[in-house]
């Protein structure tokens, strides 16, 4: 064959390869381009499980990023030779091939690379699984209870952080930085599951059982979380922020947290407020330190109202940025984002100023106090009750007047 | 067709009962409705589980269209919580069990018969009731939606928020007792379809010899034997938790709630190779006609499914990952999670190496085979992402599942079930479906079913956990390509999905109309199933058909050319079909149709409705329930030949075939 020959033959079998790119593979390769870095772009979603922000999130994602490139990279081979397959074997007027029924040596390399592969795979998955289980080295402990639909955190006494009572707290989780905590989780009702992606995995809160996870926050920040086992009619709504702060913030917010009740002075709105919390709100919610009219400790029931025994503990409530099981922000949408975006080092400080009354996200609030089972769906109907011996499972409606809810909110502003 | 239980009046071995000690004769009817309402024939039931698949996939389909609606934007207003949790868990609940569960039934009890050259199954009036057991399940299960609502704790019903002060409408119960009905249909179709494998398979075949199709269903009959009973026991837990007071899974009655999740998915993970092994048994009937080559690796691709049953009982605690299982326990099922991917992967190379060298023809049949073994591998590889624990605790719970499990529900076993459709539509309908319109089917399909469940992939990924009724802008990140946009993608493609899926009710319609009969062997086919009639026989075919290769049917055509290996065609279907009917059996007695099984059926949901209601309607029930039985064991095994219109007594049944053909 001539040089020109070999040219002219090249450029033919050039544009019928480039022909075939152009049909099937072009789309093919510009759809999954496009995917591909729109995919990317999508990075900054709260609850990316790509972007670890502790050392057990991390170890993941040592762990999974390789799978995924090994995973990706072997789809890619198949598609590729599938598509060869079809376009090199398409029926072009070819005789019925010889009937061959494969070959083993073939067959069986095929079978030992695969098998290989996830043997490696298999020896890291092991090393991770039991550095993930670990707790012996833990430095603190918080118990974590799930029921419809919100998480109370409880502190139990650790001195050394200087916790001497325990404290109990719903909505967000508070932690201090470079600790490792031991969430030690259970139920009250139904199966729930704590889940912070930046921090580490997911693992189920079940009723009768007390499981472990261990949470580890390299920088101050403010990490989203969302209940993943199914758990019921709000489900959806029942969300958690892990709040770590530097371990002097969090010394702050623990002094804050012991501190004595102070009552609202006298013949102010939120005096009048406590009344109402205590004519209404007292039979679930407890606030520690709040005395009846006759100086009696006002002790919440929440076992005698609730199905799982339990309801908020409000003792700091706008120490909170969340209510309603993290459904609602307590903080206006303003002032929210500038908590929530601040930089690591000045996060903790704007965390601990809590909710003024001109970032309170009065809308949500006040419809929650108006009709809670209206803004969030619960078992609050007392006509359906009777298969839970009249207990509720949520927040009822309670008939406020608005002027009980001026008188409410003014009072719930002093809880901090 | 009048040769239904036409005994051999010259053949004295065979008894005819002068009278019935049943209650009633047993019905004649060839034609009107019932001709299929009595039937024992397993390719009119065939039809019919097929057809009762199709009319659920489409309830299915609308129950996701719903859900698609509702989260196409955030705070989706289209359903409230209590309808969207309905939805989901009926979703799935209808997508699994009465959908493809049922659809690869029809297949199964359509094609496994003609492919090992057999004229019926071993039981055909247990296959009969097996079918009317699965309808009346499901319409059951179904009827919730009318009586307070339906089951709503998703169709993994985790305990104790199935409980009856978590879930207080009745709906789990319909669940339930729905669900042991349709168990009842499997476990029946199970036996029935194992003992006829074993036991009627033309002369000549060996268990290596029969087509793969039958090979996989056989395999998923042995996994629903030993899967349905468990969960059998575990609904049976549930229902007495529920209606009689036990306590289960009550923890203050010091029970543990991860029974349940063991026994559910004890039973819930061979399920998954339940729905996806017919499909791989159709891809590896259609990918071998549509590339003139046999299966590449016969032995392997058996064996693969056979091993895949095996391991498939071992690897159910990887959906317990996140539940508190401890290391040891997640060490090791992800250890057998992974060894269960060797067996799947083998099957895509040798579907991959099938096609090598092949001549490929790309009918609508062959694009879906292939569409199955891209997005199958597609699904299969997000599976072993999860079979990495750790990473499966940040995936689980997710749209990545989602993702994962609809590419291989999707991707996978409905690709392959709609295969089946175009490749066996002809051998069913006698016509061939119009392929212009499969093309925009299958595109469509791809496109859309690409759409709905990639973006999943990414929703999963960045943290949107599953079932929940709404979602919220807060947790959806910021910038054009959020979660807000994937969703919204997601939903539109879902819209693209149900067109692709009208397009195939289009094309049956416009195919019925269609007066063009299709040829004996539009395909070139290779398996027994084609080596007779479009559609087959009442009695399938003429002569039992002596089997000596692996596609039997392609060897009676063609022969190899000695000097270059290619094959060239030494007969043609028609020769084959002409020579059998010469040579035709002259007394073929095939079993009768009974009144006894739809009645029998019929008992079922009067008990169940009973346990929910009131115990007497139970009592109704179980009075039908022996009565039917009483029926069945001592109807005639035959109807007399007086019952028999248009013949006249005595005469063999080649001549009666003959009028009716």
């Amino acid at each position: 064959m001539s040089r020109r020959k070999i040219v002219n033959w090249l450029a033919v079998k050039i544009a019928s390869v480039r022909g075939v790119t152009r049909n099937v593979l072009k789309p093919i390769i510009a759809v999954g381009g496009i995917s591909l870095v729109a995919a990317s772009c999508a990075t900054n979603a709260p609850q990316d499980t790509w972007q670890p922000k502790g050392p057990n999130a991390k170890l993941i994602d040592d762990l999974q990023q390789p799978v995924f490139a090994v995973a990706g990279i072997i789809g890619l081979i198949v598609a590729v030779a599938v598509t060869y397959t079809m376009i090199k074997y398409r029926d072009r007027g070819q005789p019925i091939p010889e009937q061959t029924h494969g070959k083993p040596a073939l067959e069986i390399t095929l079978t030992i690379i695969p098998a290989l592969i996830l043997a490696v795979v298999s020896v890291f998955t092991f090393g991770a699984i039991f550095k993930l289980a670990k707790t012996d080295d833990t430095e603190m402990i918080i118990n974590v209870t799930g029921q419809q639909w919100w998480w109370e955190y409880d502190y139990p006494v650790q001195n050394e952080f200087g916790i001497t009572q325990p404290i109990i707290s719903s909505g967000q989780l508070v932690m201090p930085v470079g600790t490792k905590v031991l969430l030690r989780e259970t139920s009250r009702d139904v199966i729930h599951s704590y889940w912070i992606p930046a921090l580490n995995g997911k693992r189920d809160a079940v009723p009768g059982r007390i499981h472990t996870l261990r949470l580890e926050a390299d920088r101050p920040g403010i990490y989203a979380g969302q209940c993943t086992e199914f758990c019921g009619l709000s489900h959806a709504n029942m969300r958690m922020e892990a709040v770590a702060l530097s371990k002097e913030d969090f010394a702050k917010w623990v002094a804050n947290q012991q501190a004595p009740y102070v009552a609202p002075a006298k013949d102010t709105l939120a005096k009048q407020g406590e009344e109402v919390f205590l004519n209404q709100c007292v039979r679930c919610h407890q606030v520690n330190g709040l005395t009846r009219a006759d100086g009696t400790p006002a002790i919440a029931a929440p076992d005698e109202n609730v199905w799982s025994g339990a309801a908020p503990n409000l003792t700091r409530l706008m120490t909170r940025n969340t209510f309603a099981g993290a459904m609602f922000d307590l903080l206006s949408k303003q002032c929210r984002d500038e908590v929530w975006n601040a930089p690591s080092d000045v996060v903790g400080a704007k965390y601990l100023v809590g909710v003024t009354e001109e970032c309170l996200n009065q809308k949500d609030l006040r419809a929650w106090l108006r009709n809670a089972p209206e803004v969030k769906p619960m078992y609050a109907n007392p006509v359906d009750l009777a298969v839970s011996n009249g207990k509720y499972r949520g927040m009822p409606y309670l008939a406020l007047s608005e002027d009980d809810i001026n008188k409410l909110v003014a009072y719930l502003l002093t809880l901090k | 067709m009048a040769i239904i239980e036409r005994p051999a009046p010259t053949v004295p071995a065979i008894v005819t009962p002068t009278s019935t000690y049943g209650l009633l004769k047993r019905p004649v009817s060839t034609t009107g409705w019932r001709s299929w309402v009595f039937t024992v024939d397993h390719k009119k039931l065939g039809i019919m589980y097929a057809a009762t698949a199709m009319f659920f996939f489409i309830v299915g389909g609308v129950e996701a269209l719903l859900i698609r609606l509702q989260l196409a934007a955030p705070n989706g207003k289209v359903l409230n919580a209590d309808l969207y949790n309905q939805m989901f868990t009926m979703h799935a609940t209808t997508m699994v069990f009465l959908f493809v569960m049922p659809m690869a039934a029809g297949f199964a009890n359509y094609f496994v018969p003609l492919q090992i050259g057999a004229r019926d199954v071993a039981f055909p009036r247990l296959n009969a009731f097996g079918f009317w057991a699965f309808l009346f399940g499901g319409i059951f299960l179904n009827l919730a939606w009318f009586l307070g609502g339906a089951a709503d704790g998703g169709w993994f019903m985790y305990a104790p928020n199935s409980g009856p002060v978590f879930s207080p409408s009745n709906g789990v119960d319909f669940w339930a007792l729905g669900l042991q009905i349709t168990g009842i249909a499997s476990l029946t179709g199970a036996i029935n379809l194992i003992i006829t494998v074993l036991n009627m398979r033309a002369p000549g075949m060996t268990l290596m010899k029969m087509p793969l199709f039958t090979w996989m269903i056989t395999v998923v009959q042995f996994l629903l034997l030993f899967a349905v009973p468990v969960i059998t026991v575990a609904l049976f837990l549930l229902s007495f938790q529920r209606n009689f007071g036990a306590q289960f899974f009550d923890v203050a009655a010091g029970a543990d709630p991860l029974l349940w999740q063991h026994l559910f998915w004890i039973f819930g993970h061979p399920e998954v190779y339940i729905l996806i092994l017919p499909s791989f048994g159709i891809v590896s009937e259609v990918l071998p006609v549509f590339s003139r080559k046999p299966l590449f690796g016969y032995p392997f691709v058996v064996f693969s499914g056979a091993a895949i049953g095996f391991v498939g009982w071992g690897v159910w605690a990887h959906h317990m990952f996140a539940s508190g299982l401890g290391p040891v326990s997640v060490a090791v099922f992800s250890l057998t999670t992974m060894a269960i991917a060797v067996p799947t992967g083998v099957k895509i190379i040798n579907w991959t190496l099938t096609m090598w060298g092949g001549k490929l023809w790309f009918t609508t049949a062959m694009k879906f085979s292939i569409g199955l073994i891209v997005l199958f591998t597609v699904g299969g590889l997000s599976g072993v992402t999860h079979a990495v624990a750790p990473s499966d605790t940040q995936q689980t719970d997710t749209y990545y599942i989602v993702a994962h499990f609809h590419y291989v529900l999707f991707g996978g076993a409905v690709l392959g079930i709609f295969s089946g459709f175009y490749y066996w539509w002809p051998k069913v309908f006698g016509k061939m479906l119009n392929e212009k319109i499969g093309s925009w089917n299958f595109w469509l399909m791809i496109i859309g079913l690409n759409m709905t469940f990639g973006p999943m992939h990414i929703l999963g990924l960045q943290g949107q956990p599953r079932r929940m009724y709404q979602w919220t802008e807060a947790r959806a990140g910021e910038g054009f390509f959020n979660l807000a946009f994937w969703n919204l993608v997601a939903s539109i493609g879902s819209f693209i999905l149900t067109v692709g899926i009208l397009m195939f009710l289009i094309n049956v319609v416009v195919t019925a109309r269609n007066p063009n009969k299709a040829p004996l062997d539009p395909w070139n086919a290779r398996s027994l199933e084609w080596m007779t009639s479009n559609p087959p026989k009442e009695h399938n075919f003429d002569v039992i058909p002596t089997v000596h290769h692996l596609d039997e049917f392609f060897h009676q055509k063609f022969e190899e050319d000695e000097a270059t290996h290619t094959m060239k065609q030494v007969k043609t279907a028609e020769e084959i079909m002409a020579e059998q009917e010469r040579n035709a059996d002259k007394h073929i007695h095939m079993p009768s149709p009974s009144y006894w099984p739809i009645v029998l059926a019929f008992g079922l949901p009067i008990i169940t409705f009973g346990v929910i209601y009131s115990h007497l309607i139970s009592v109704v029930g179980g009075v039908i329930v022996l009565f039917a039985s009483y029926g069945w064991a001592l109807e005639s095994s035959t109807a007399p030949d007086s019952d028999f219109e248009n013949n006249t007594p005595g005469t063999g049944l080649d001549k009666v075939a003959a009028n009716h053909d």
